[in-house]
């Protein structure tokens, strides 16, 4: 049990990392930085000298090559892949050290999760970065997390969680997860549609409490994607819409949020209440860091590992209150 | 004690006293959040807090107040200070204390005081504070000879908390808390306090050596850091438990009289 443990510790610990990369390929426009699957212009790793440069062009003329693009996508690309390569290793263990039946099958169907994910991955790049598979791609990312970080849970007794009770919050836990969710769909859908930086003022946008907006476009999600989809192809108002959603959603995600908190404070569940509060008041900071200093690189992955954070710990949350 | 070194760290901020009603504001602002900083750690211990000898008085544990209304009144208080620095002081001072505040009432009592020996050393970078906040308050830089302030406080703490520690090691056994005495034990301990009060008498001569302070300083801060180190290696050698007691109640003087020596130096020099 004590392996299994460790190593979905480990687990947690990598998915944050090819989450991180994943953003870091996202914000530098690199998702395309190779144009086929899984190899890199054919490539093994990445072109490096002129020689393979030159082959790597001939093959692909449409896709000049950069490799400061070629990079971020294919270092994602191996840490995705080791990342699966120790699923394994953990069902691996899962059969051979425990008889808890639950745990095999947890850690089974996130061994098939992850290969989907995988498949997400090509799907990325040969659909030319279209919005819903990107977000599905970023939304797999989020579950095999969360998956690993729940079989951590199960294969763990943590004794601080034995003593807090707090199965009278089920119907306020589940609504913050389920808000949450669409909170973070609404973001990963301003980023993937490059609407990040459609409102350059805060709490303002275009100098307006209420901007000129398209939702119709703006959530399409049968869009076209053209040739491909870097950069973005909706016009302005579509973008605005999708980030202004993200914001007032934002807002209410914070109501329900200090409602969930308030209840737990007085469950005798302080630890919770000041975990959420923390990564929401960071989350929110970096939020706005985000649009009033033009998204500046690591601000912004931060933003995308602490709306992990915050699945997790409101995933705690449920555990607890729907626990038997 | 938070607000003479918060007010200390106002006055050696600038050369003369310009204005007392805005040192008076800036200083109710900073203890508003001290006092909802307070008031939370109490309700989160109120528990704990009823099962040990120097807590079980306050008024939650006793059930004289609710943890409700308590919650409220920090909330309500908090919010109250940090508006109070945020249009009367500035957004530096304001930022600061919330983040102290945060610190104490949230990282140090909800996550480092039950998980690591080390929880006061970390913790205690909150609680040494108010002098900084104090002097942003006026200045809004943060200062070199600020920081100055607070690593003496922030050294100051572990022999100071741990010296009281020793003297309730049984307390926080029973309670589970792993404090230094109940995880490493007395001895190691003692040696810890030894240790840091020497690393203390060397911070306490930094004010003096950077030119932020002069003779007066310096002649005070070597007579109160030798007899905080005569405490510390007698209680090294001591099994009298009452010798922590001694050391404990001896360091709340030592870091009095410290700042005080700061402040007489100051103006002394500059009269």
């Amino acid at each position: 049990m004590n392996n299994i443990r460790n190593l979905s510790f480990i687990g947690i610990c990598m998915a944050f990392v090819v989450i991180a990369l994943g953003a870091w390929t996202r914000l530098v426009d690199a998702g395309l930085g190779c144009p086929d699957w899984p190899g890199c212009y054919g490539f093994i790793v990445f072109p490096t000298n002129e020689a393979e440069i030159a082959l790597a062009e001939s093959r692909y003329p449409m896709f000049p090559y950069d490799i400061n693009k070629a990079i971020p996508e294919v270092v994602h690309r191996y840490f995705a892949a080791a990342l699966g390569l120790l699923a394994i290793f953990l069902v691996y263990l899962s059969f051979k050290s425990t008889n808890d039946k639950a745990i095999r099958g947890w850690a089974s169907f996130l061994l098939v999760f992850i290969c989907c994910q995988g498949l997400f991955g090509y799907l990325t790049v040969s659909l030319k970065l279209l919005p819903i598979i990107v977000t599905a791609h970023l939304f797999g990312g989020f579950t095999t997390l969360t998956l690993f970080y729940f079989i951590y849970l199960k294969s763990r007794n943590f004794q601080i969680f034995n003593q807090i009770n707090i199965s009278n919050l089920r119907v306020i836990a589940g609504i913050a997860f389920v808000v949450l969710i669409f909170q973070i769909f609404l973001g990963v859908w301003t980023s993937t549609n490059y609407a990040s930086l459609a409102c350059a003022d805060f709490p303002t946008c275009q100098g307006s409490y209420l901007p000129d907006m398209d939702f119709r476009s703006g959530f399409n999600l049968n869009q076209e994607v053209g040739p491909n989809y870097l950069y973005g192809l909706l016009d302005n108002p579509a973008r605005v819409a999708i980030h202004y959603s993200h914001r007032i959603s934002a807002l209410l995600v914070t109501l329900i949020f200090l409602v969930l908190m308030s209840r737990l404070w007085f469950s005798d569940a302080a630890p919770l209440a000041s975990t959420l509060g923390m990564l929401l008041l960071t989350q929110i900071t970096l939020g706005i860091i985000n649009v009033v200093y033009v998204l500046p690189l690591y601000v912004a992955i931060a933003h995308n590992l602490v709306a992990a954070c915050l699945l997790l710990a409101t995933f705690t949350v449920n555990y607890l209150a729907w626990k038997k | 004690m938070m607000l003479i070194c918060a007010f200390v760290g106002m006055l050696l901020a600038e050369q003369t006293v310009t204005s007392y009603g805005y040192l008076f504001i800036s200083l109710a602002g900073i203890a508003l959040c001290s006092a909802s900083a307070a008031a939370i750690n109490q309700v989160v211990d109120r528990k704990t807090d009823a099962s040990m000898k120097r807590t079980d008085q306050r008024p939650l544990p006793q059930g004289e107040l609710s943890a409700t209304h308590a919650s409220i009144f920090a909330l309500v208080i908090g919010v109250f200070g940090a508006l109070i620095l945020y249009y009367y002081v500035n957004t530096l001072t304001m930022t600061l204390t919330i983040a102290s505040l945060i610190g104490y009432a949230f990282i140090y009592t909800i996550y480092l005081k039950r998980a690591t020996p080390q929880n006061i050393v970390i913790g205690g970078l909150a609680g040494a504070a108010p002098p900084l906040l104090g002097w942003t308050s006026v200045s809004n830089t943060i200062d070199p000879y600020a920081l100055l302030l607070v690593l003496i406080i922030f050294v100051w703490t572990p022999p100071h908390f741990w010296a009281l520690a020793i003297y309730r090691k049984d307390e926080y056994a029973k309670e589970s808390i792993p404090m230094l005495p109940v995880t490493h034990g007395v001895v190691f301990t003692k040696l810890q306090i030894v240790l840091y009060t020497i690393i203390l008498f060397i911070v306490s001569i930094l004010p003096y050596v950077v030119l932020m302070s002069g003779m007066i300083y310096l002649v005070s801060a070597v007579l109160l850091s030798s007899a905080f180190l005569y405490y510390s290696i007698k209680l090294y050698y001591s099994s009298d438990d009452e010798d922590a007691m001694r050391t404990f109640q001896f360091s709340i003087y030592y870091i009095f009289l410290i700042f005080l020596a700061l402040l007489l130096d100051h103006f002394i020099i500059l009269s």
